[in-house]
């Protein structure tokens, strides 16, 4: 039976037992979360002093979001870290964060954070596709830029960031899309190289898709060196590829723009669903490419060449990819495998047109930030970094910017003298309207045509008419559904 | 009676002291004393697992996008009646019914027969087997996948190379519709740790005594596995039985690695999980996918059911089914 006397005896044993239970409490709840606006999928890289608080005296933290677009690369990131330090050291009232998230992450991530009230004051670079998503969660410039001159800027980059009415982003960087090429490989195979004008022929050929087949068919080279116009030629044990279009992710409506030129999924009339009859040609040549004539590596093979990036591999001999790739044909690390290079203009599609996709980027500042004149500032010293530019590949889309632009690209890539001309001239033929643009129910359209892409790049012996035939009609169920 | 009942039979006459001393000023601190210990574990169920589920029972109801979190609208049972029209949810559904019917029984076979081969006598070093058999666990899943993607590639990856070395043509694992769902449960049996431990702690409580009256009835080494081991250890069986069941239909992280998120190889791999994933994150549809969380913890509590209701022709407990 218990005394008054163990009963009290008891009471120092139980304070610490309470103390303990609301300790476990504590820590069963508090999930480690940190001082700073970082997600845990972030990449924390500008300060982990950044815990200040926002009282009188103490600077603004401003939290710069990366990975919608350009960015996340290993390479790209020890340049942002260190456009972020000058930033903070240029000024004592802003306190600039910068996370980093991958980018097959990003949009998730953003999502998430603008629903648990956790948004970051800026995001980008994010390019046209981004935009369909957070677009109409952007911040109105117009009252911050009305001193910023763009009368260098083309209108119609400037309406691409024009949703609603509001101007939600400056133009800041378009990336037009062209040949890579090794000119080691050419060499090799005693090839001229493709050409770097446009009208200009390749071997007395009109320079078409159809030239580029043959081509990049003997550049297809097997184990033993037999190429793929060679009855020798093993198609088992390929270990060059004459061609590539690298970093599209599977979509579908950028492979058919590549290899077909522009076009949409959606009518004129903004709601039916459609495959123009140049995509479906821009496809079949490119499942072709990889089933047939095997100049084009599969899903498989790209996995095996650098993890996918396939032009630094050494082992692709002319790839479709983007101004933006200027970040990352060398590796983060060890030698190059790919050693010599330049850019060639591209050819002319089945619809008699020249197309280059285009990319184009801008940062813009969440319409939640508690401080948009502070994030404006960041936002405007981000925007004016040439390291920044240099690191993402971005042709600033001030044209009076880009002589220095390419400057800077000569001496990062010297003694290689690379034609940025074939830059320049490429983006007079963009895609338009652009292969990211708007679909109803726009992350479903797109996972769809993702998905179409992937059973292109995996499948052999399909029937693609009629695989397309399917995807309209599901894309048409997706649009429906909006 | 039986001895259960019995003990059943004798709690009213041990009650009443139990629920004086609960009347104590000592019992109802030694009370308030156990609800502290596991207040911590009250909290984060409540927090973490009880709120949840009711917030997202009640986000089901609605077309919640978290883009836009202040547009959000009460719909009531729609995202339900959408289950219905929507094909992707019965692939989704039917990619992961047939990865359970190969996994499931494969993981359970694989698991039991490591436990049973480290519970030999014969086994030099059984200690160290075990350790090395549980060890793989112990390996993030991301990492421990990316490794198995290497290793399936059908070009570079060992098996092929192995297949190839021995005269076989080793098929695209990872890139075939065919063949990916198999890879997966192949993936599957490098994290059998847990399982294996749960199967030699049964095999270890089956008493040796069984096995001397079996072998002095004629029984062989199969006759005593059937007759006495499987019986014997059918609790433990079941139990991992559930818990492969639930694993299966919770199946998600090696196929958000291996696809990169998005059922490739042509939705092969887009398991019930990985839909709803997609629903929530990749379409912001968060009210939809929060409907189809409800649906996948109705399928798991029904199949669960349905197995404790067979469990008593074929799960021995104290020596009766």
């Amino acid at each position: 039976m218990e005394t008054p006397r163990s009963v009290t005896r008891r009471r120092p044993v139980r304070v610490p037992a309470i103390l303990a239970a609301l300790a476990l409490a504590v820590a069963a709840c508090g999930g480690g979360t940190p001082a700073t606006s970082q997600t845990a999928s972030g990449t924390p890289a500008a300060s982990a002093t950044a815990a200040a608080s926002q009282g009188s005296g103490e600077p603004v933290e401003i939290e710069w979001f990366v990975g919608l677009g350009t960015g996340e690369n290993e390479e790209q990131i020890p340049v942002e870290e260190a456009v972020v330090a000058a930033f903070n050291e240029s000024q004592d009232g802003i306190e600039l964060i910068l996370t980093v998230v991958d980018n097959t992450e990003a949009s998730d991530t953003l999502a998430t954070r603008i629903a648990a009230g956790d948004a970051p004051d800026i995001i980008g670079p994010i390019g046209i596709r981004g935009l369909q998503s957070f677009g109409d969660q952007l911040l109105d410039l117009s009252p911050y830029i009305g001193s910023v001159d763009l009368s260098e800027i083309d209108q119609a980059l400037i309406d691409v960031y024009k949703v609603d009415g509001k101007q939600i982003g400056i133009p800041m960087a378009v990336y037009p899309s062209f040949f890579y090429y090794n000119k080691t490989l050419f060499d090799e195979a005693e090839l001229a190289y493709p050409p770097h004008e446009v009208g200009e022929q390749y071997e007395g050929k009109d320079w078409t898709w159809d030239t580029v087949r043959e081509l990049a068919k003997q550049l297809t080279v097997d184990g033993a060196g037999n190429d793929a116009t060679s009855a020798d030629f093993n198609a088992d044990d390929i270990v060059q590829y004459g061609l590539d279009a690298q970093f599209t992710e599977n979509d579908a409506r950028a492979w058919a723009t590549i290899f077909g030129g522009s076009g949409s999924a959606v009518a004129d009339d903004g709601t039916t669903a459609q495959w123009p009859d140049n995509w479906r040609e821009g496809l079949q040549y490119m499942y072709d490419g990889i089933w047939t004539d095997q100049f084009i590596p599969n899903q498989t093979a790209v996995q095996a060449l650098a993890d996918g990036n396939t032009f630094q591999s050494g082992r692709i001999a002319m790839d479709v990819v983007h101004q933006w790739y200027t970040c990352c044909v060398y590796p983060g690390e060890g030698e190059p495998q790919v050693t010599d290079w330049d850019i060639a203009v591209l050819p002319e599609g089945p619809d008699g047109k020249i197309t280059s996709k285009l990319h184009a980027d801008t940062i813009g500042i969440m319409d939640t930030t508690e401080n948009p004149e502070q994030a404006f500032e960041a936002l405007s010293f981000l925007t004016r970094s040439p390291e920044l530019i240099q690191i993402w590949g971005a042709m600033p889309a001030i044209e009076s910017q880009r002589a220095d632009f390419f400057a800077g690209l000569d001496d990062r890539f010297a003694p290689l003298e690379i034609d940025w001309n074939v830059s320049t001239q490429m983006l007079a033929y963009p895609d338009n309207p652009s292969h990211e643009a708007f679909m109803p129910n726009f992350p479903e359209a797109d996972s769809a045509n993702k998905d179409l892409g992937s059973k292109i790049w995996t499948t052999p012996d399909l029937d693609l008419d009629a695989e397309i035939d399917a995807h309209v009609e599901l894309l048409q169920g997706i649009f429906d559904s909006n | 009676m039986s001895l259960s009942s019995g003990t059943v039979g004798q709690i009213p006459a041990v009650a009443p002291p139990r629920t004086r001393r609960g009347g104590t000023p000592h019992g109802r601190r030694e009370s308030l004393t156990g609800l502290l210990f596991v207040a911590p574990f009250i909290v984060g169920f409540i927090i973490f697992s009880a709120l949840p589920m009711g917030a997202s029972l009640l986000l089901s109801l609605t077309d919640f996008d978290p883009r836009a979190p202040d547009e959000i609208r009460f719909i009531g049972l729609a995202n339900y009646a959408e289950m219905a029209s929507d094909p992707v949810l019965r692939e989704s559904l039917w990619v992961t019914v047939r990865f359970g019917l190969i996994a499931v029984p494969l993981t359970l076979g694989f698991a039991l027969a490591v436990a049973i081969l480290v519970n030999s006598k014969l086994l030099v070093g059984r200690n160290v087997f075990r350790t090395l058999f549980y060890m793989p666990i112990q390996i993030p899943i991301v990492a421990s996948t990316l490794v198995w993607i290497g290793v399936l590639h059908a070009t570079t990856g060992w098996l092929n190379l192995g297949l190839d070395a021995v005269g076989i043509d080793g098929p695209n694992w990872l890139q075939s519709p065919t063949w990916v769902g198999p890879a997966l449960a192949l993936m599957g049996l490098w994290g059998i740790g847990n399982m294996m431990l749960i199967f030699l702690a049964g095999l270890q409580s089956v008493p040796t005594e069984l096995y001397d009256a079996a072998k002095v009835d004629g029984a062989g080494s199969l006759a005593s596995f059937r007759h006495v081991t499987l019986p014997m250890i059918s609790p433990v069986l079941f139990y991992n039985l559930i818990i492969a069941l639930i694993g299966a239909f919770q199946y998600f992280t090696q196929a958000y690695v291996v696809s990169n998120g998005r059922g490739d190889p042509d939705r092969a791999t887009l398991f019930f999980n990985l839909h709803l994933y997609r629903e929530a994150f990749g379409f912001f549809n968060m009210g939809y996918a929060s409907a189809l969380a409800w649906l996948l913890f109705a399928i798991v509590l029904g199949l669960t059911i349905v197995l404790f209701r067979t469990a008593g022709s074929w799960v021995f407990s104290g020596g009766e089914r």
